[in-house]
């Protein structure tokens, strides 16, 4: 390799999620933001991630996969296919204690793996020469000989007999001695290399050998002394199987081999001293926040009461990072008597249960969980308490039992929700996560005002305690939550949740699925159907089927939407049928429930199917009976019935405020319903009056989607001008509409409409070579302008590329061929 | 409960062997012999990943038929 490369040096730890493996990587190549971890992991979206990073510049790079043994048989899979994909500016070293099964035979046949094997790792004499030559020592070429021949030449070996050699005041009698023995290598220059250091050595070095890394004050701690700091500096400058792992040079890890021989040797020696040592690590970590840490070594102790209790209040911060495979292992690592005899361990394998998707599993280990803190008084832990009641939520909330859960969890925004166990705050990340999932359930049980103020301070405790994972979730649903406050309100939160996501790679991550379903709503609903597509499209990506039916029923209600403004009625149809089924999934009411059962029965009505129609509405509850939305569906059916006087009856509850609405575009589309029942009836100023009402109702949020819905293009385009306070939106509104005509009856039109007469002048340079910017300036507009031209010409002509739309254009006769 | 003997190159000294306390070693030839009896597989993957862990070389893993006079005979 000539010229200039960076180096990305990464280390696999089996102990680690895999997360943090590619987390680490995408930091190493310069990620614009500092990559966050996720709880839903997943390892294709890391690869693809990694690779769109890797490929935004060209510069060579040499990434260093070390201990690759260590990665797990998916990580394994997953490296490989990020090999496979690799830019030719890049290339991946990895370092292993053995063959990896990294199908690297196709790679091997392209010539593109040039692999390095013990054999040409040994040291040559002459390169022993040298090495020894570095730490000062001088052999004769007799004992050069025997040494490199006794150590075949292995790098640690000689590092490690370097290291005796460089303090030994005979060498050669060293080198003699050493090879007369028969022990193993490894073994007999570790024993040696000790003995020959001073005992304060000796001892920092045994006693530290429990860490996974160590520090200055750490090893003080252990080895009862203190300099430590200096005393490992001086092990890494001698090449001591020390290396320090930051560049600040704070913390240090120990050679594996090495750091496994001084525990042998530590145990060998001082087993007594083991667990102690442990119990001071488990302090220091815990104390430090090094919550993973302290729990290993509080575990490796034999403390298993507090290690449960410490875990236990872990369990959200470790999820909502993504680590459930540390969870589980430290879950694990509890003898069996010990998960009996803590129960407060339920509470971890309920949080394991539920993130695989075994709910009723999660409910009983819960149950479990929920009656050991009954045992105890309420004041003795709320942070248990609080982490059992959020994960009910969060079971509630996936499950769509709504509503019912909320009484038993309605402490949660009381202050004392607050605090827990001796006084102490509450882990912020726990508290975050309860208001998110407290929002998120009242929001689909339609108390929106409520789910309002909690997803908010859900928001802001998350942007304080920097947690951008939960920041995101909480604005992505509070978009949803605040469609009560103006559509504004919604759509910003919306875009900032949508923003927010981008900035941390999280595009594809399904918790903006509610985000993307409220821009693509409230667009739907101003009759902006083109935007609003593209936010559903998105959408119903990031919206996997059957995990979570609350945000699916969201999905199928706007989907419909956008069928029925085109007035694509059977497709309509299907959504809303869909939508439906998602209630029937849920244990309680979804605050859109009437709205699909509603649309579902008057878009039967409108397809011909009317007794259909009908039974959808007998079959539902009487409560449901009564909202605004089942209203609004009788009438619809009554007019299809040509009943007006019937239609009129079943709407005056709802124009009269007495029949519950869930928002007032049940409203607009009561009074269109009305007016269309005027017509009939021949009342053509009452008809007047119903369309103005319903357009000052519509003016504030530009709710434009109830005139396509209910077709009423006719009677709005027979409104006289002059008589209407809101001329600009009739206009608009007709605009909308002639863009997608009323068609007959169940048929799916294609969507064609007529340019505009700038989209013409547009369309007469797509056959050019021209770019869009060339096209611009001969237009003497803005690139942006020539973008949305583009954007309307294509979906106009339903093309998706300019070559397409010059056909279709053709085919149309708007171009000369 | 299985008897395995398990051949690894060179000398152990006292620290690696204390890496074994459930096996007694051997020293034959240039090789030392851990032999014990293991619960189960887990147990033998545990021993080979310490053998591995240490750097040592492995030569052999058998595992130990007992005498057919002392084991129960099943029919």
């Amino acid at each position: 390799m000539q010229g200039a490369y960076r180096v990305a040096f990464i280390s696999a730890r089996s102990e680690e999620d895999e997360q943090g493996f590619w987390l680490v990587l995408l930091a190493a190549f310069g990620a614009s933001e500092t990559p966050v971890p996720v709880p839903t992991f997943n390892g294709a979206n890391a690869v693809d991630r990694a690779l769109t990073q890797l490929n935004q510049n060209n510069d060579p790079i040499v990434i260093v996969i070390d201990d690759a043994h260590e990665l797990t048989h998916d990580a394994l899979a997953h490296v490989a296919k990020f090999i496979a994909d690799l830019p030719a500016h890049a290339h991946v070293v990895l370092a292993s204690r053995h063959d990896l099964r990294l199908g690297a035979h196709q790679l091997r046949l392209a010539g593109e793996v040039a692999e390095i094997r013990a054999k040409n790792l040994e040291f040559t004499e002459s390169e022993t020469r040298e090495l020894l030559a570095r730490s000062g020592i001088t052999l004769s070429g007799e004992a050069l000989r025997t040494l490199q021949q006794r150590t075949e030449g292995w790098a640690a070996g000689l590092r490690l007999a370097a290291l005796s050699l460089a303090v030994d005041s005979d060498p050669e009698e060293f080198v003699a001695q050493f090879s007369g023995s028969n022990r193993v290598v490894a073994d007999y220059l570790m024993a040696e290399m000790l003995e020959r250091q001073p005992p304060h050595v000796q001892r920092l070095l045994l006693t530290t050998s429990i860490l996974g890394r160590v520090n200055g004050e750490l090893a003080d701690l252990l080895a009862d002394t203190t300099g430590s700091d200096s005393i490992l500096l001086e092990l890494e400058d001698a090449n001591a199987f020390v290396v320090s792992l930051d560049s600040e040079r704070t913390w240090f890890r120990y050679h594996h081999l090495f750091r496994e021989l001084l525990r042998l040797e530590l145990r060998r020696t001082t087993p007594d001293l083991v667990a102690e040592l442990h119990r001071r690590a488990a302090e220091w970590f815990t104390d430090r926040g090094y919550m993973v840490e302290g729990i290993r070594h509080t575990q490796a102790a034999g403390e298993w009461q507090s290690a449960a209790w410490l875990l236990a209040d872990q369990v959200f911060d470790l999820l909502m990072s993504g680590q459930h495979k540390t969870l589980q292992s430290l879950l694990e690592a509890f003898p069996r008597a010990a998960r009996i005899d803590h129960p407060e361990l339920a509470l971890v394998d309920a949080a394991l249960e539920s993130t695989q998707g075994r709910f009723e599993e999660a409910a009983q280990h819960l149950d479990i969980a929920e009656r050991e803190a009954e045992k105890q008084p309420a004041e003795e832990d709320c942070g248990y308490r609080v982490g059992i009641a959020t994960l009910r939520l969060c079971l509630a909330r996936l499950r769509g039992q709504l509503d019912s859960v909320i009484e038993q969890v309605n402490y949660l925004a009381s202050p004392a929700g607050a605090r827990r166990r001796s006084g102490t705050p509450l882990s912020g990340v726990l508290r975050a996560t309860a208001l998110m999932n407290l929002g998120v359930v009242e929001m689909w049980s339609g108390r929106l005002a409520d789910a309002d103020q909690h997803l908010r301070e859900g928001a802001e405790l998350s942007e304080k305690i920097e947690h951008p994972y939960l920041r995101v979730s909480c604005l992505s649903n509070l978009g949803f939550a605040s469609k009560v406050r103006s559509f504004a309100s919604a759509r910003e939160h919306s875009e900032r949740a949508v923003e927010l996501a981008h900035r941390y790679g999280w595009e594809n991550e399904t918790i903006i699925a509610p985000a993307l379903l409220t821009l693509a709503g409230t667009h739907i609903w101003a009759g902006d159907f083109i935007t609003g597509e593209k936010w559903l499209a998105r959408a119903v990506k990031l919206t996997p089927p059957n995990t979570n039916p609350p945000v699916e029923l969201l999905l199928h209600i706007v989907s419909g939407m956008f069928h029925a403004g085109r007035n694509r009625l059977s497709d309509a149809l299907v959504e809303f049928e869909q939508a439906q089924r998602m209630q029937s999934l849920m244990l309680g009411e979804h605050v859109l429930a009437s709205q699909a059962t509603g649309w579902a029965a008057a878009t039967k009505a409108r397809l011909g199917m009317l007794a259909d129609a009908r039974r959808v509405l007998a079959e539902a509850s009487p409560e449901r009976a009564a909202t605004g939305e089942l209203r609004n569906a009788a009438a619809a059916i009554a007019l299809e019935s040509a009943e007006p006087d019937e239609a009129l009856a079943q709407l005056r509850d709802v124009l009269d405020g007495r029949a519950p609405i869930i928002h007032d575009f049940t409203l607009v589309e009561a009074h269109l319903l009305a007016a269309q029942a005027y017509h009939m009836l021949k009342n053509e100023p009452e008809v007047r009056s119903s369309i103005e009402k319903a357009l000052a109702l519509a003016e504030l949020e530009r709710l434009i989607l109830p005139f396509a819905m209910t077709g009423s293009r006719e009677l709005l385009g027979k409104l006289p001008r002059h008589t209407t306070a809101h001329a600009a939106l009739v206009l608009e509104i007709l605009d909308m509409l002639e863009g997608w005509p009323r068609a007959g009856n169940g048929l799916s039109t294609p969507a064609t409409t007529e340019l505009s007469q700038t989209e013409l002048r547009v369309l007469r340079y797509l056959p050019t070579n021209l770019s869009r910017s060339d096209i611009a300036r001969e237009l003497y507009v803005s690139v942006n302008t020539v973008n949305t031209h583009f954007r309307n010409i294509y979906s106009k002509l339903g093309a998706g590329r300019r070559t397409e739309a010059v056909e279709r254009a053709r085919q149309l006769r708007l171009l000369a061929h | 409960m299985k008897l395995y003997s398990i051949r690894v190159k060179g000398h152990l000294g006292a620290m690696s062997l204390a890496a074994f306390p459930e096996m007694v070693s051997q020293q034959r030839g240039a090789d030392c012999v851990l032999t014990g009896v293991l619960p189960d597989h887990s147990a033998l993957f545990g021993i080979v990943t310490q053998i591995e862990a240490l750097g040592l070389e492995l030569v052999e893993i058998r595992l130990l038929v007992p005498n057919p006079d002392q084991s129960e005979r099943k029919g």
